[in-house]
């Protein structure tokens, strides 16, 4: 921990207009339909401070639906990832956990230029959930509502004020300048602090564990027959990949302007189409869509533990509030469990 | 439309998808929901899920078929005796609910005399379905109070679509489902806003809200407003458009959003009667196959560029609002066509879209309160005759919009074409997901290009293993009006006897085959039942498949890439 702090509410946009100056400020905002999503904040006053889950994730942000990589026509190429700084407010822990996973999947053996160069300079201010909504499951696998690390800086809403964690040294520097509006923590704050973890974690509606699930796949319990019923309930909307803050899918295509001109650019997509490995002559080795929801569930549920020791699954629910066929990861835990 | 409008006076979902969760039992009949109403579709498992029996009656084993727990693979074409055999066993089983059929609706005894020929073993011999299980569904279906139908074009794309559609409105009548929450007919729009188009009188005969063009006080009305005298005469339908284009008795026309150079029947008949025409402007957001063939070509914006409101299936009509700025000096509709008035000699004079809502609202009575500052939160469902008013889920509550509601019997009649030695099965056409219509906006998007990139005919293991054919061969498929070339993907999903193409590709154009033959009434062309011939395209023995390309030159040409490594 690199220390805590308190902050009156009433400063906080004292405090985020004064990173606005040298940053792009992301928040969550309502849309005229009530739903939830991260843009870039003209109004302060507009933020919502206490709202359900954004769609899509903030993954967005640093790992974009579309994004042009270089411009090549006959005379070479121009690299076009540019990054500005960015801080990103209002985002929840399961999100902030699955950044953490994201970094180390998009920075570990191999290096993803385009994404790093974002989230180097991407800083996150991530709000503790003291109201969870009824597809939150993050409390199960540890990945909220209240994180001990990992984060840049965590607020918990106390009410009147705000207790600060500062979890890194980018979160440090936009500390830094206003120790006038940071103050010391009291016991009070500490006090106060421990009871809204206590009752945001009572109000879970979910309790999973993703682990007996994971055992019961390892141990061959999970029959083929299940997972048909689970497939022939696919849509093959790609909702679960592309609102998933863990999910890394992507394609790589060319926009021919004119010529031999254009741009080549990455786009989301998702293992839960049929063409996404396809190969040469047209094979498909994932044709039948029993094939692709078991890896979608083998990727989350078996690999990413193997590799990284952790769940694909942050529990932030997105999937359940997505999926036309309810066989997002919730129903399909609570099936098996 | 024609055919609901002659049961029930108006043409439309008459409930609302919301109800759909709560419904004890859904009838879906020639609608491929979970790939094409996917939302729909969800409401709908949401309701099995619930413990809500569903029944399909779809020749094909679609998706939402594997959920039913009645599944009628009636044969293409066979829908109106389907249907009279299934109201035949309610009447003969007293499931009819006598006490609504003798307040709310008039012509019964016609219906029963009609229906009495069609017990369900003869309806078992025209459509191939079990008589039991004909019973099954019937009582299944009348016997629960919160029955939904619902139907889409596999009911209407036949030359007796109009005769489908009044089959189920009986059948509905029958049995009272119909003005009471989670019942109803309802047929599902695929487009976000052709019912909004209907709505907005984009049919010969009507003005807006179905005001016939025929009735001199709606004339009067329009012509007032519109400060012209208005022809009293309904327009030609689409079909018969383009023959009078071919007779040369139409010369100019304007299409807008439309793409029949594709998604027409008898394709080479229309493309003639195109070229015919003196002058042709088509205004689309892409250029189009049909833009190809125009003299002038007017770029229109996209969603996301305009202010405006779509109306959905359920009569919901929403607002949509500008995104993003209009691109490369396109315009949205509404400017492009007061522009185009104005030039020739009518200054509509409006400012920006409300200010047409506002006149949609002034002349259309089932929209009087529809405006836009009252869309903001999730739309309002016509009727909504005043601005205090808050809409309308569910339709015929107390009555009919024409009063009773008519039995409209109908015999069962085959499909304009019948197979025969020559051309032994039947083609049925029709969408799949990661497709939509003609292409014009999904195949500019790499993924779903990717997903379904060629098209395919769907034939039966069966038939498939008779004419020696496997998934991935090529074939010519033949009818009477000219020949395409696709894949084969064999699969029990299309029953023996029938075989099916979409209709999305242009390499393929599946209705350069398909039958011009329209209902009488909708002339809506027959599309889901054509005559044809399969014929593989085997490689002769003893010669080898022609290789892609020779091999050698092109290694040698690859070769030329490299350098030599030093040794």
């Amino acid at each position: 921990m690199k220390g805590q702090y308190v902050l009156n509410r009433a400063h906080l946009s004292y405090w985020l207009r004064q990173l606005r100056k040298n940053a792009d400020l992301v928040g969550p905002l309502k849309s005229t339909d009530g739903d939830i999503i991260f843009s870039s904040i003209e109004n302060i006053h507009n933020i919502e401070l206490d709202c359900p889950a954004s769609i899509p994730s903030p993954k967005e942000f640093i790992f974009p639906q579309k994004e042009d990589m270089f411009r090549f026509s006959d005379k070479g190429v121009s690299n076009l990832s540019n990054s500005e700084s960015r801080v990103i407010f209002g985002v929840r822990s399961c999100d902030v956990s699955a950044i953490t996973l994201l970094d180390r999947f998009y920075g570990g053996l191999f290096e993803d230029d385009f994404y790093m160069n974002r989230r180097r300079k991407t800083v996150f201010i991530s709000i503790a959930c003291n109201s969870p909504d009824p597809t939150c499951f993050c409390i199960g696998l540890g990945t909220g509502p209240f994180l001990k690390s990992g984060f840049d800086i965590q607020l918990t809403d106390l009410g009147n004020r705000y207790l600060v964690q500062v979890g890194s040294g980018e979160g440090l520097k936009i500390i830094k300048g206003f120790r006038h509006i940071f103050q010391r923590p009291k016991k009070t704050d500490y006090d106060d602090q421990y009871e809204a973890m206590l009752s945001s974690q009572s109000g879970f509606e979910k309790r999973i564990t993703l682990e007996t699930v994971r055992q019961k796949i390892i141990a061959g319990k999970v029959e083929d027959s299940f997972w048909e019923s689970v497939a022939q309930r696919c849509f093959q909307c790609g909702g679960c990949v592309y609102e998933c803050p863990l999910c890394t899918c992507f394609n790589v295509v060319d926009w021919k302007e004119a010529g031999d001109k254009g741009i080549r650019m990455r786009l989301w997509d998702t293992c839960m189409f049929k063409g996404f490995t396809k190969m040469a002559g047209n094979v498909l080795p994932a044709e039948k869509q029993i094939m692709r929801t078991k890896r979608w569930y083998f990727h989350k549920l078996l690999y990413y533990p193997e590799q990284f020791g952790k769940f694909g699954c942050v529990g932030c629910g997105r999937c359940t509030i997505t999926c036309p066929g309810r066989i997002d990861m919730a129903t399909i835990a609570n099936k098996l469990d | 439309m024609a055919g609901l409008a002659s049961a029930f006076g108006s043409g439309a979902m008459t409930n609302s998808i919301e109800e759909i969760n709560n419904a004890k039992v859904l009838f879906v009949i020639g609608s491929n929901t979970t790939e094409q109403h996917p939302m729909i579709a969800m409401h709908m498992l949401d309701a099995v899920d619930k413990g809500a029996t569903l029944i399909v009656a779809d020749p094909r084993k679609t998706q939402i078929a594997g959920f039913a727990q009645i599944h009628l693979r009636q044969r293409s074409g066979t829908d109106v005796a389907l249907l009279n055999g299934i109201i035949n066993v309610i009447i003969n089983e007293g499931l009819v609910d006598i006490n609504f059929v003798k307040r709310r609706t008039e012509n019964f005894d016609e219906l029963e005399k009609i229906v009495m020929a069609y017990p369900p073993d003869i309806a078992e011999k025209i459509t191939g379905v079990p008589a039991d299980e004909i019973k099954r569904a019937a009582r299944i279906y009348a016997t629960e109070k919160r029955s939904m139908l619902f139907y889409s074009m596999g009911i209407t794309q036949h030359i007796t679509g109009v005769d489908n559609v009044r089959s189920c409105a009986n059948l509905v009548m029958l049995t009272a489902h119909i003005g009471q929450p989670m019942t109803g007919l309802n047929p599902l729009r695929g487009q976000n806003n052709v019912q909004g188009a209907c709505d907005m009188g984009a049919l010969p005969d009507v003005y807006s809200g179905y005001q016939k063009v025929s009735d001199p006080k709606a004339r009067r009305k329009f012509g007032n407003a519109w400060g012209r005298k208005l022809p009293a005469r309904p327009g030609l339908t689409m079909i018969d458009m383009f023959d009078a284009a071919l007779s040369g008795k139409l010369k100019a026309m304007y299409i807008m959003g439309e793409n029949p150079a594709i998604s027409d029947p008898d394709l080479s008949h229309l493309i003639e009667a195109v070229k015919k025409l003196d002058f042709l402007v088509v205004q689309d957001i892409f250029m189009s196959d049909t833009a190809e063939l125009a003299d002038v070509v007017l770029p229109a914006v996209t969603f996301a560029e305009k202010d405006g409101t779509f109306t959905n299936t359920e009569r919901r009509v929403q607002k949509i609002r500008k995104a993003i700025r209009p691109m490369y000096g396109a315009m949205p509709d509404w400017k492009i066509i007061s522009e185009v008035s104005k030039k020739m000699g009518y200054d509509m004079g409006y400012r920006a879209p409300h200010e047409i809502m506002e006149e949609a609202a002034l002349l259309t009575p089932s929209y009087g309160g529809i405006l836009h500052h009252r869309l903001d939160n999730f739309g309002l469902q016509w009727p909504c005759p005043d601005a205090s008013h808050d809409g309308t889920p569910f339709l015929h509550r107390k009555k009919f919009a024409k009063g009773l509601g008519t039995f409209n019997p109908v015999d069962f009649a085959p499909p304009a074409e019948s197979t025969d030695a020559e051309y032994p099965f039947i083609l049925t056409t029709g969408r799949m997901y990661f497709r939509f219509h003609t292409g014009t906006m999904c195949k500019r998007t790499s993924t779903l290009e990717r997903e379904e990139p060629e098209c395919f005919v769907e034939i039966n293991p069966k038939d498939a293993g008779r004419l020696g054919v496997k998934t991935r061969d090529r074939v010519r498929v033949l009818s009477r009006r000219g020949e395409i070339l696709v894949n084969v993907l064999v699969t029990d999903r299309t029953p023996e006897g029938i075989v099916f193409i979409p209709f999305h590709f242009r390499d393929a154009a599946v209705n350069l085959i398909t039958n011009p033959a329209v209902d009488p009434i909708a002339k809506i062309p027959e599309f889901k039942v054509c005559a044809v011939r399969i014929v593989p395209l085997i490689p002769k023995p003893g010669e080898r498949q022609k290789s892609y390309y020779n091999r050698k030159e092109d290694i040698k040409i690859l070769l030329e890439l490299y350098e030599e490594p030093k040794v």
